[in-house]
């Protein structure tokens, strides 16, 4: 399956056939970057008909920090902290895809127990990010009282991660060979309890909102990505299962310990922004469902099998390796070249930035209003787009 | 059945690149039938969920009980962060309050962002090399933990202040320790062992926070005075 190649100029140039009876004409307008609905200086030219999107052209390049440029002149370890920053809202999977990936070059084995934490504290960051997302996603509707619930309910997991870690955003927790902290002598009460809070707060999320008409409204076949393209595009995460196609890492290709607890994968059927609203408020409640599986039996353990001081050097060779974050695949290509302690080059396939082409695919022939439902419906993190 | 859909998904059993895969899908719920009363009980469904959702933030409005918000910086004396709490870079001291560090650069090395300058001299006394000036750049320091985690001496932690906003940036560029000198250990050696313990006390000598020797602090910029050896800031 592939998409068409379209250069720029095919996109800017005037359509062949306006559908439209009156004497009309194609117009750009530009979208951000400094735009409140693109979550960061995001900026999209825009080909409009009127109300009606011909298409979606992002710009790129705002936000830009060079960092996997900046990952060669860092060892290993230094570079996980950097990582934090492309998708900050899923920075301990960031870490870990590095950790992982130094780990699978060396043929380091880790214990249990920092596969248990590592896999905790990945499905609580997932719900802390969709909680963000779900706020968002109301406020970019119209509605400001989700955007205040949504940041209440995530303090709660964000003082788990203080208690632990230190941090509330950028953490740089997960490490090669093992984490930084052991457990907080606190966390297992302190977890329980805010999953518990966060349980009863689901359920006030499908009052407040999805079960709104105006929600409804507003995304109920709006957007659609139908499975095809969004394969072909690349998307990943939430918003390709919302189009059908059951396609998640955690199943498929089990870190962690994902395969030892039992969750269900939420899909949608249609595509549209409902399911994919759906979809990431059902992951909520599975991943609290995975946390509370593995709670109660962390085993014992070192917590950090390498020496923090000691140089890492990897064998020469490219290596790949990949996991699925709260916004889709993040994949890291790390290739040595056998002598130094530092990567000869550093590059991450980002969700956000695959995601993000899906947002032409799903605009086009809409109407200007449905592209803000879109865009949120994506969940972009833009600092992952530019990296 | 809702017309509007949410609610709970269902479960079904599929395949993908040959595993089975449990999976939950979407609810769609069933479009409105034509007609001019089902016209009305869907305006009567919409009414109700705005309701609903008014309801829970009515719970809100009049619960007092549901307050969340914090009232800082009122709140100042009574905030606790936590212990683990990455606040401000402090290095630690003994009892007597001599510090623990001895200047062996691993934290300088491990830095990512360079924020860790370390400065030694010799000791005349015992001839070994020792701490004459940590400097720690704030502005650059993306509290990553790493210095802590591999000082060999525990000589680093995290302080719990989090205020670090100052009108000059050159504030931001300082000198940690107070004094210059031996390390804790060896001056507890040298009082143990009878080996010239004060001699050796007395080649410590002071440093100030924002003292010589500190790039950026101190320096006169275009059009800024120089700060001058004094701290100018206190915390
Ligand atoms: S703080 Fe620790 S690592 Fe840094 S110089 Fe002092 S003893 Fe060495
Ligand atoms: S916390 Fe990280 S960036 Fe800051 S001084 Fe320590 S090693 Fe450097």
């Amino acid at each position: 399956m592939t998409a068409p190649i379209r250069t720029l100029d095919d996109r800017i140039r005037p359509s062949d056939t306006p559908d439209s009876p009156l004497d009309t004409q194609e117009y750009f307008i530009n979208m951000g970057p400094q735009h409140p609905a693109t979550h960061g200086v995001l900026r999209l030219m825009l080909k409009l008909d009127g109300e009606t999107i011909r298409e979606v052209i992002p710009v790129l390049g705002y936000i830009h920090r060079g960092i996997e440029k900046m990952g060669e002149a860092m060892t290993y370890r230094q570079f996980v902290h950097l990582t934090d920053r492309i998708d900050y809202l899923s920075a301990l999977v960031n870490n870990w895809v590095v950790a992982r990936g130094v780990e699978v070059a060396t043929g380091t084995e880790t214990n249990d127990r920092i596969e248990y934490i590592r896999t905790i504290f990945a499905e609580i960051e997932r719900i802390q990010s969709h909680m963000l997302w779900w706020g968002v996603l109301g406020m970019d509707l119209g509605a400001f009282t989700p955007f205040l619930y949504g940041f209440r309910d995530r303090e709660t997991l964000t003082d788990i991660f203080e208690e632990t870690i230190g941090c509330r955003l950028t953490m740089n927790y997960i490490q090669p060979g093992g984490v930084m902290h052991d457990l907080h002598p606190n966390f297992v009460k302190r977890t329980k309890a805010a999953l518990a809070y966060s349980k009863s707060k689901l359920h006030e999320y499908e009052e407040l909102l999805s079960g709104n008409v105006i929600l409804q409204e507003r995304t109920r076949d709006v957007g659609i990505l139908s499975a095809e393209d969004a394969v072909a595009l690349g998307v990943t995460g939430p918003p390709l299962r919302a189009s059908g196609v059951a396609y998640d890492l955690r199943k498929v290709e089990p870190y962690g310990v994902y395969d030892r607890v039992d969750f269900r994968t939420a899909v949608g059927s249609v595509g549209d922004c409902w399911d994919r609203y759906w979809v990431r408020v059902e992951e909520m409640r599975q991943s609290i469902h995975i946390v509370e599986q593995l709670i109660d039996n962390i085993p014992e353990g070192k917590t950090m099998l390498m020496k923090p001081a000691k140089k890492i050097v990897i064998p020469e060779g490219v290596y790949y390796n990949q996991m699925e974050t709260a916004r889709g695949i993040l994949g890291m290509v790390l290739v040595s070249d056998g002598t130094s302690d530092k990567p000869y080059r550093i590059h991450l396939r980002s969700p956000n930035f695959n995601n993000l082409w899906a947002l032409d695919a799903m605009s086009r022939g809409g109407r200007l209003g449905d592209l803000v439902a879109n865009v949120s419906s994506l969940d972009l993190v833009v600092p992952d787009i530019d990296r | 059945m809702n017309v509007f859909g949410s609610g709970p998904g269902i479960e079904r059993r599929v395949n993908v690149a040959n595993n089975d895969v449990d999976v939950i899908v979407a609810p769609r719920g069933s479009s409105r039938p034509p007609g001019i009363i089902s016209w009305f009980r869907s305006v009567a469904i919409a009414i109700r969920s705005l309701l609903t959702g008014m309801r829970v933030t009515a719970g809100y409005l009049f619960g007092r009980d549901k307050v969340v918000t914090q009232q800082y910086p009122e709140n100042r004396e009574t905030l606790e962060m936590n212990e683990r709490f990455r606040g401000r870079l402090k290095l630690t001291h003994d009892d007597n309050g001599y510090m623990n560090c001895n200047g062996c650069k691993f934290c300088e090395i491990a830095c990512p962002n360079q924020s860790i300058i370390i400065k030694d001299r010799r000791n005349p006394v015992n001839d070994k090399s020792e701490l004459d000036q940590f400097i720690w750049r704030l502005d650059t320091c993306t509290f990553c933990n790493a210095c802590i985690q591999v000082c060999p001496h525990d000589a680093l932690e995290w302080g719990q202040d989090f205020e670090g906003a100052v009108y000059d940036r050159r504030l931001l560029v300082y000198t940690l320790n107070s004094y210059a000198g031996p390390q804790a250990r060896l001056i507890e050696r040298a009082i143990k062992k009878d080996e010239q313990p004060e001699e050796l006390k007395a080649t410590i000598e002071p440093r100030s926070r924002y003292g010589t020797g500190v790039p950026l602090a101190g320096d006169e910029l275009p059009g800024v005075p120089a700060l001058g050896g004094e701290d100018k800031e206190s915390t």
